[in-house]
């Protein structure tokens, strides 16, 4: 890889943020990490990444922040189109049914995790979010082996050389 | 007799009695009635008419719905039928005798001819007529003036029962309120039981944790790098951020990321514990002692939270055993916005509370005002905006509390009737199922004597100032 593929959650509560990072950092090794405590910060935090030709790879996101609420932050990061293939995760145990539906059919949410969660339900759909987007992008699927979903991966790999020929 | 007066019924009929006691031909024409008889049916054509000698008829009417009606009683003297008979419409009535009577009995055909022949009868039977019209007449006038009297009352009585309605209206929602209240109560209260358990639980957990780990480290630095991490509270993202670039320049040979965030979010004194046991003990488990450290902390700064939550929760919801207690109205304020705290995220909020006397009342009720106005002021602020809180004393007699945003304001046609019950401008499905509206929260500060008041400010926002006598006894 040329660049590296980040990984950044949005959270206010700062011991909630400590909670979720330490859950996170396996897949540093591969998948660093940024953090923003509300969703303008955030807005700089993905400008940053951008701007150093990185990409951001999987937004989790609070939705009750101060300013700018998650799903109006997943909403403008799906329409900026160098974020518009980043998964985008809403972890939350506040975002009523309204918000949702809006965070799915104009966010392209592709998860929800609810609060309290759990350290392997969470790593779990990590990995897959992080799998599909390494497929999606089409990067050599041999870099993640060792750190996303293997078998995904090396399904992909076939299909990759199936169409080679 | 003088044309144009009207002589009295009875003199009238008993000239006409000799009339007939002297004619044979009328006596032929009188027929007796016993009680019970019907003269006519509501509807017949009437073809004869009757002038009642004795006794009395009735006339009694059936309504479309079916209502029976007695309208008139006629006497001696009374034409009975005389409306159909001279309009030559079917009988608007039915006619029956009230007792055994007797009529003089006339056909319409041979009315023109008694009076023809008979110039004696003619003018006391026009004057009879004439007075029994007269009578009709009058009796409409009086059933006019009646109904016209009814109408009012009526009237009256219908805004009486509008009002009372209104009242009943009020004090069911007002009931309905004050039950869902008091299952609030119970349930806040149960809750908090069940919380307040582990919470505590975990509270006292997280300290026996850190006994054993003090315990367990055979190794001062590592020790001492659990105690800074059990100080170190969390850091904002912005700080870590800044702080990993000093950090990795402080620590060139640490490569891992997230190693190095850790670093970075310790303070200078751990900086230095790892520094001068580089070469003694891993940095991984210096880091690892400083994160259990942290982690630890964050537990008892969490489930504190909880256990505040708890205590604001239970006495934001009190339930008031009736009996006016002497409270400080602030420390409501702040259960109410703590309670709040999750909708009140998006807003800066700014308290100026200054000391105020306490005041006889109840903290529960009067936090459902405070919650109703801040509740409205988080639904006209989506995006985010200022509520200000202050609290005044005016003199020893007057505790002034003043909630105001920079939203919209309240629309100046709407501004004398936001306190009218049943008066919203959002769909109704109340959020935290509280925000019942200002009309109960007028009542509660009613009831404490005090009143509230809505403006604009001229800045833009709404203002609501809540002013309540101080009431020791």
């Amino acid at each position: 890889m040329d660049h590296q593929i980040y990984i950044l959650v949005i959270e206010d509560e700062l011991e909630v943020m400590d909670a979720l990072v330490k859950d996170l950092e396996e897949f540093e090794q591969k998948f660093p990490v940024e953090s923003a405590n509300n969703a303008e910060e955030a807005e700089q935090v993905v400008q940053g990444i951008a701007n150093s030709g990185d990409e951001v790879g999987l937004i989790l996101c609070d939705h009750v922040l101060p300013g700018k609420n998650g799903v109006d932050f997943l909403i403008s990061m799906e329409s900026n189109q160098l974020f518009t293939d980043s998964r985008k995760v809403l972890v939350t145990g506040q975002a009523g049914l309204e918000d949702t539906i809006e965070a799915i059919n104009k966010a392209h949410l592709d998860h929800y995790i609810a609060k309290p969660w759990k350290k392997e339900g969470f790593q779990k759909v990590v990995v897959d979010q992080l799998t599909s987007f390494v497929i999606k992008k089409g990067y050599n699927p041999l870099e993640f082996m060792s750190v996303l979903n293997s078998i995904r991966l090396a399904e992909a790999l076939r299909g990759s050389q199936l169409t080679d020929h | 007799m003088e044309r144009g007066f009207l002589n009295n019924r009875e003199t009238i009929l008993s000239f006409i009695k000799r009339a007939i006691s002297e004619s044979e031909e009328l006596q032929t024409m009188v027929v007796p009635f016993s009680r019970g008889d019907i003269l006519f049916k509501q509807g017949d054509s009437l073809k004869y008419l009757y002038l009642l000698l004795k006794g009395s008829v009735g006339l009694n009417r059936r309504n479309e719905d079916g209502y029976s009606l007695d309208l008139l009683k006629l006497e001696p003297g009374h034409f009975v039928g005389i409306m159909a008979f001279s309009t030559g419409k079917d009988s608007l009535t039915t006619g029956k005798a009230l007792e055994d009577s007797e009529a003089l009995k006339i056909s319409q055909t041979e009315l023109e001819t008694y009076l023809n022949d008979h110039p004696r009868l003619r003018h006391p039977l026009q004057q009879l007529m004439m007075s029994n019209m007269a009578d009709r007449f009058m009796k409409n006038l009086q059933l006019e003036s009646k109904m016209h009297q009814l109408n009012e009352k009526l009237e009256e009585e219908g805004e009486q029962l509008k009002e009372a309605y209104k009242q009943l209206e009020e004090s069911h929602q007002k009931l309905v309120h004050q039950e869902k209240m008091a299952t609030l109560g119970e349930l806040v209260a149960g809750f908090a039981h069940e919380v307040n358990n582990p919470a505590s639980a975990l509270l006292r957990s997280s300290e026996s944790l850190i006994t054993n780990f003090e315990k367990l480290s055979d190794n001062d630095s590592l020790s001492g790098m659990f105690t800074i991490g059990l100080k170190s509270a969390p850091m904002s993202s912005v700080d870590i951020r800044e702080r990993m670039i000093s950090a990795q320049k402080r620590f060139p040979w640490v490569s891992e990321r997230s190693l190095i965030r850790k670093i970075a979010q310790m303070p200078d004194s751990a900086h230095v514990l790892i520094e001068s046991t580089r070469k003694k003990v891993p940095i991984e488990k210096m880091v690892q002692q400083f994160e259990a450290g942290k982690f630890i902390h964050n537990i008892q700064v969490a489930s504190e939270r909880i256990a505040n939550l708890v205590k604001s929760l239970k006495s934001y919801s009190r339930q008031d055993n009736n009996e006016a207690e002497l409270i400080d109205v602030r420390n409501g304020i702040n259960d109410t916005i703590l309670v709040l705290s999750n909708r009140l995220k998006y807003l800066d909020v700014h308290l100026e509370l200054l000391d105020i006397p306490k005041t006889k009342g109840h903290l529960g009720e009067l936090n459902q005002v405070w919650t109703n106005i801040i509740v409205n002021a988080c639904d006209v602020l989506p995006n985010g905006g200022m509520l200000v809180i202050k609290t005044k004393a005016e003199g020893e007699h007057k505790i002034i509390i003043e909630i105001s945003d920079n939203g919209p304001g309240i629309p100046e046609e709407l501004i004398d009737r936001i306190f009218e019950p049943n008066f919203t401008t959002k769909n109704q499905g109340a959020k935290f199922g509280l925000g019942l509206g200002l009309a109960i929260s007028n009542e509660i500060v009613r009831q404490h004597g005090g009143f509230i008041r809505a403006s604009n400010k001229k800045e833009g926002g709404a203002k609501f100032e809540i002013i309540l006598p101080v009431k020791l006894t």
